[in-house]
């Protein structure tokens, strides 16, 4: 038995490398960007205006027009994975662990992961000529119309990235012991029952945390949509998500100067958004989802 | 448990040691030379300076060696604005045309070129882009690029079709092809909102609102976009979306050059930097330039200033960066380039020729145009929302929803009303 002091230092030792590499190259920066939110560094110097840059983002009306806009279609790029992606991906984590693919499960698990390692640029390249009207095999223009073309582009995001929550259910699926499912089937438990009553509230908090997940990526989300439609994404901004929006802000587009404030700004509310609902979720939820010993 | 992490730890230091070693290697030229620092977002031509400009100027300036340094063209403001507020900005900055450049001018990033030899080599129109507000010049223009239709001149033979000298003619050879059935008229897609903007509007409007006239109008405040001048250029604009290809919402930039080299369409609306793209599938190109509403009316040409070279006032290298931007004035240097470069155009006064045909047409579009430069990116896009931004927006909603060029300029010049204050 080591003494409680040498614990601690020891522990101090080991978290050291880790929390240094941490704190420089993520809270620093993250904390250093929220700082700039508060001062405004136009002509040369920067002056303290304490709210002063979110009351513009609110009440401007083009940024604020922009901002609302922006969050609604986050919020749909948000549902759509919400309500496709998780689904289908405990579907297949589900068959996959059946026992009905027989020795076919390591090939289908295989498939159906591969395109979350392709690189976005190629995900969407791809699509963007299966969908074109002149190459691909649909002639409607679904990305150049205002209603279809969000909803195209997430599910391009869902078919890439389907193989996450796939893995991360089917692994945690993998870990029910046979004996609990062996003794419902006794029980007289058909399959349904077995899945719904004694596998689901088994893998219910690794659902729970896949689903937070996939709101920190979702609201973290510009890769795909800024590879298919640039920073100012039309038709008319109907796919501009808070990550290009941040984009346009802090870099600026073709003829606009980037105004560095004002995209620190939306960063913060970004990491605001994304803070308060993930905290919400560990402190309200995810405490409820009850974790069986087994 | 030592003995086995020793060989590890001994690893780590060589290697960090080798780092180190490199680093210093690195970091200490020799005495006798002289290196400048080039910032740049042409990504695209490295090997083109690399090769050909740079050891050109090295040739004839010993003791100066130039790295090239590009950043990609979306990051570019924002790098060099860093690097320059952190004390490490290139010796020698790429200029951004108007605004972004005025606002550098503003923060004092770069020094007055006016004892510059080489900036009396270029026409005032060339300079304008890239003066402070009082006229000072800050950058020697390098190169502009020009906006026109190209057409497959295989298809015109075919048709019996000539080139339109106006406006009416340009619809009625739109309408023979489309008529015809066999190609798609124009290729252009509005899935790219610069693109209509740029390549389109920018191009075939300015004979509606008199070039400049309409353009400087807009900056004093002396015109609206709602007057007729600018609701006619709509108009015009307006009038080509019937001669587009099936699902033209979703069609790209890339998708319009593939389907004009495929030679499945007549005319592509694009810029001169397309030239090598344009003919790279062995096409008998030409190009023409937007036509004006009649036969005799001025026409007007758009040259859009696109690179230039400023001093880094904060630079170390201050004197061999001055030769550097001296030789740019040269007809040596803009013999070189527009050359290298087919599509770019020199901005200087002395005459430069051209060996790619399709480029000497390009610049013969000049001959005879009033030359005018893109509408919005001149100040009106320095505030929210930038009229550029907006351009494209409406422009992509009167393709794709039907908005009328009415509807068009009245949402553009309330935007614009919103927050500029006319230069006056």
């Amino acid at each position: 038995m080591i003494r409680t002091g040498t614990r601690y230092r020891m522990l101090a030792l080991f978290v050291a490398p880790a929390l240094v590499v941490y704190v420089a190259f993520a809270v620093y920066p993250l904390l250093s960007s929220v700082g700039m939110s508060f001062f405004d560094s136009g002509g040369g110097e920067s002056t303290f205006v304490g709210f002063g840059n979110y009351v513009e983002l609110f009440t401007n009306p083009t940024t604020s027009e922009r901002f609302w806009n922006a969050l609604v279609n986050n919020v749909e790029f948000f549902l759509i994975h919400l309500l496709v992606e998780l689904p289908i991906g405990l579907l297949i984590a589900a068959l996959l662990t059946s026992g009905r693919l027989r020795r076919s499960v390591g090939v289908y698990r295989t498939l159906l992961f591969i395109p979350a390692t392709l690189s976005v640029v190629i995900v969407g390249f791809l699509w963007r000529l299966i969908i074109n009207p002149l190459w691909g095999i649909v002639e409607f223009p679904l990305l150049g119309n205002e209603a279809t073309a969000l909803p195209t582009i997430s599910l391009m995001s869902v078919w890439q990235y389907l193989g996450i929550p796939m893995v991360f259910l089917y692994t945690a699926l993998l870990a029910i012991p046979d004996d609990v499912v062996e003794a419902s089937r006794i029980d007289g438990a058909g399959a349904w029952t077995i899945f719904w009553r004694i596998k689901f509230p088994l893998i219910a908090p690794q659902f729970g945390l896949i689903t937070i997940l996939t709101y920190i990526w979702t609201f973290n989300g510009f890769d795909i949509v800024y590879a298919l439609n640039g920073s100012a994404p039309g038709p008319n901004y109907s796919t501009d998500i808070l990550g290009t929006f941040f984009y346009r802000s802090f870099f600026g587009s073709s003829g606009q100067v980037a105004d560095l404030d004002l995209g620190a700004t939306v960063a913060s509310v970004i990491f605001a958004i994304i803070l308060v609902t993930t905290a919400a979720y560990f402190w309200v939820l995810q405490r409820r989802l009850k974790t069986y010993e087994l | 448990m030592r003995s086995k992490l020793a060989p590890l730890a001994t690893l780590a230091v060589a290697a960090l040691g080798l780092g180190l070693a490199g680093c210093a290697a690195g970091g200490s030229g020799d005495g006798d030379t002289t290196k400048i620092v080039l910032g740049t977002w042409r990504t695209e031509d490295a090997a083109m300076w690399e090769n050909d400009i740079i050891p050109a100027f090295e040739q004839s300036h010993p003791g100066i060696t130039v790295e090239y340094a590009p950043v990609d063209t979306n990051d570019y403001n924002a790098a060099i604005q860093s690097q320059i507020e952190g004390g490490t900005g290139p010796d020698v900055i790429m200029c951004r045309p108007f605004d972004v450049n005025r606002s550098w001018i503003e923060q004092g990033y770069f020094d007055s070129l006016a004892e510059l030899d080489a900036i009396s080599t270029f026409p005032e129109s060339a300079l304008t882009a890239w003066e402070g507000d009082d006229g000072t010049p800050y950058c020697v223009p390098v190169a502009s690029v020009l906006a026109g239709f190209y057409y497959n001149t295989a298809i015109f033979d075919e048709l019996g079709l000539e080139v339109p000298t106006t406006q009416a003619e340009f619809i009625d050879v739109l309408d023979a092809i489309k008529e015809d059935g066999t190609y798609t008229p124009l290729a252009l897609g509005s899935a790219d909102g610069w693109q209509l903007a740029y390549n389109m509007l920018y191009q075939v409007g300015p004979n509606a609102w008199h070039g400049e006239d309409g353009r400087l109008g807009l900056i004093d405040g002396t015109k609206k976009l709602t007057d007729p001048d600018f609701v006619e250029g709509f108009r015009v604009f307006d009038s080509f979306k019937d001669y587009l290809p099936k699902g033209y919402e979703s069609i790209s930039y890339e998708d319009m050059t593939q389907l004009f080299t495929l030679g499945q369409a007549a005319i592509l609306p694009d810029g001169s930097w397309q030239i090598s793209q344009v003919t790279s599938t062995g096409l008998d190109v030409g190009v023409f330039g937007a036509p004006p509403a009649a036969a005799g009316d001025q026409r007007y040409q758009q040259e859009m200033a696109d690179m230039a070279f400023g001093l880094n006032a904060a630079g170390k290298q201050k004197e061999a960066a001055t030769e550097f931007l001296e030789w740019l004035g040269t007809p040596e240097f803009q013999q070189l380039y527009v050359n290298k470069l087919p599509g770019f155009f020199s901005m200087g006064s002395e005459p430069v020729s051209y060996d790619d045909p399709l480029a000497q047409e390009f610049a013969d579009l000049k001959e005879g145009a009033e030359l005018t430069s893109r509408l919005a990116l001149d100040r009106l896009s320095a505030g929210q929302p930038p009229l550029d931004d907006e351009i494209w927006r409406v422009a992509q909603l009167m393709y794709n929803s039907g908005l009328s060029p009415e509807e068009a300029t009245a949402e553009l010049q309330k935007g614009l009303d919103s927050w500029y204050t006319p230069a006056g």
